[in-house]
């Protein structure tokens, strides 16, 4: 695994301070997708 | 801490994305993608190619230039090289080293007796994780890359979200009782089972959760759906991924010779593979190598196998409620509180896309993963834009090709769902498609009527442009998300894991697999 020190933000595994935020973003990133799919296909 | 590394790497790999999309555009390409077959993906190869490519070159140009101070900016932006990397990867695992080697699966198959590409499973899936485990352990992830690899998790998680436009209620109901009966006493049976042994082994709670997923709904999809929600480390996903894999290999192999000694018949045999077998790809290779001659033990197993899956949103949220309790001590703490506060929101995203597929916005709500049947005229009568028709009704000469081979068809059923077909000149029913499609794999006519019947049945399929949209968006957001996975597992990690997960999961899935088995030679007669 990828030492943690090596960011002083989020975690080894993520860029986001905290998994709720991780959350949110891949909610708000599947919206946009899933309306631009409606719109546009 | 000032994230962005001055390097030539992002612009460089910008070009090479850019240079080769264009040369698939202008025709340059068309051998290699004659040789690989991939002609079907040369679109994405142009429309990825150039997107990604003009984003690294654009950031590429912006670190070699700029002068990047701490912040936001810097933050985000040092993320793109490790992003690229990872696509670029990805590009090469999905266009040439997935097609090659179902080629050389195939190419190998008369020697080998067995197409080793299909049953060892080397699909970009298993590609793309191997590929990201090789680059860390043997090449070491450049610094600038290590910053956008910490995005596959978003990546992961998006493409979970996503994967819920797959699904829909009107499934649900098409399926039968048993299905639901069977597989939600194993699906459940066997997850409870994995969260009791790894609480004994005293395993941790993170690799207990995953394994229960992967165990019980079925394997690649359930385990990165899982993990999320019990916080399970990359090496844990890997090891529930890899014994899923091995104990499915397994069974495609054994179950067949095990049904076929027993006596068992298609559905017993269908329901069996559809509920014991681990992972779905193998539920398909058994069932068809149990009735290579016709289709309908694998549409009973596929029944069970999509009944499996949509189980995953139940257990998803069990493991969440589960994994908080017990991280954080239910007697001590607000259950209601912590749950609201750490509920993983991401399984509420695949919910509600779930539910909006459900709604018909994406395909008509028979749909089953983006295919539904629709024998209307105005499904089989085109105008292109001049206005003129073309008729996808069987032609006059196709209807003689049927009528001479119509003798050699010798089931009831099938020769009333051909007599349906002569006379209408289009498949009558979606029950009929299914006999139809029995006399296409049963090889039972001539070459000349086999591709009528192919081409009947072309004529009455059709695929949701919107949801095969989402299907290509989704793999390539479990790519990009396991390709990075695979960048974040060390021959040390392995090493201190140790083999606890292939023990536990053979124990659940032998239990489940000889469970079913009894289950269904008592419960389940030849017509369900």
């Amino acid at each position: 695994m990828m030492h943690e020190d090596k960011f002083d933000r989020g975690s080894a595994l993520t860029i986001f301070k905290s998994d709720r935020h991780e959350d949110l973003t891949a909610l708000a990133l599947a919206l946009v997708i899933a309306l631009l799919v409606y719109l546009f296909i | 801490m000032v994230y962005t590394q001055r390097t030539p790497w992002t612009l460089v790999m910008g070009i090479i994305m850019v240079a080769y999309a264009y040369m698939v555009k202008s025709g340059m390409m068309e051998p290699l993608i004659k040789f690989l077959n991939t002609g079907r993906h040369a679109g994405e190869m142009q429309t990825l190619g150039f997107t990604f490519g003009a984003l690294a070159i654009l950031v590429g140009l912006w670190q070699m230039l700029a002068a990047p101070k701490e912040g936001q900016t810097d933050y985000y932006l040092s993320t793109v090289a490790g992003l690229i990397f990872i696509m670029l990867i990805a590009f090469v695992v999905k266009w040439g080293l997935d097609p090659l080697m179902g080629n050389w699966g195939r190419a190998a198959q008369p020697a080998l007796g067995f197409n080793f590409a299909s049953v060892m499973n080397l699909n970009y899936v298993v590609m793309g994780i191997l590929a990201g485990i090789i680059i860390v352990n043997v090449f070491k992830v450049p610094g600038w890359a290590q910053n956008g690899v910490r995005l596959s998790r978003l990546g992961l998680k998006t493409g979970v979200i996503l994967l819920g436009t797959l699904y829909s209620f009107a499934e649900l109901a098409q399926l039968g009782k048993l299905s639901v009966v069977l597989i939600g006493i194993f699906v459940l049976g066997s997850v409870g089972l994995v969260l009791w042994i790894g609480a004994r082994r005293k395993l941790p709670n993170s690799m207990t959760g995953v394994m229960s997923a992967g165990i019980g709904v079925c394997g690649v999809s359930a385990s990165v759906a899982a993990a999320p929600v019990v916080q399970a480390k990359s090496i844990e996903i890997a090891y529930t991924i890899g014994t899923v894999l091995l104990f499915g290999v397994v069974c495609m192999f054994a179950f067949p010779i095990i049904g076929k000694a027993l006596g068992m018949g298609y559905v017993q045999f269908g329901a069996w593979a559809g509920t014991g077998i681990l992972n779905s790809a193998q539920v398909a290779g058994a069932a068809l190598a149990f009735q290579p001659g016709g289709i309908e033990t694998l549409k009973v197993a596929e029944i069970f196998n999509i009944t499996r899956v949509l189980f995953l949103p139940i257990i998803v949220l069990w493991l969440a409620l589960w994994y908080v309790k017990r991280e954080v001590g239910a007697h001590q703490v607000d259950v209601a509180h912590v749950i609201v506060s750490k509920f993983p929101v991401f399984v509420l995203g695949f919910i509600l896309m779930f539910l909006l597929s459900s709604t018909g916005i994406f395909a008509p709500a028979r749909h089953y993963q983006g295919s539904y049947f629709d024998n209307s005229d105005k499904a089989l009568i085109k105008k292109d834009r001049s206005g003129k028709e073309t008729s996808n009704y069987l032609k006059d000469a196709d209807v003689e090709t049927l009528k001479k081979d119509a003798d050699k068809v010798k089931r009831d059923d099938q020769k009333a769902a051909l007599q349906r077909l002569i006379e209408n000149k289009k498949v009558m029913t979606e029950d009929d498609d299914t006999t139809l499609r029995g006399i296409i794999n049963a090889k039972a006519m001539s070459k000349e009527g086999t591709a009528v019947l192919n081409k009947a049945h072309r004529a009455v399929r059709h695929t949701a442009a919107k949801i095969a949209m989402f299907r290509d968006l989704i793999a390539w957001f479990f790519t990009f998300g396991l390709v990075g996975l695979g960048m974040q597992i060390t021959v040390a990690s392995i090493k201190q894991a140790g083999g606890q997960p292939l023990v536990i999961g053979s124990i659940v899935g032998v239990i489940k697999a000889v469970g079913s088995l009894i289950v269904v030679l008592l419960m389940v007669s030849e017509t369900v």
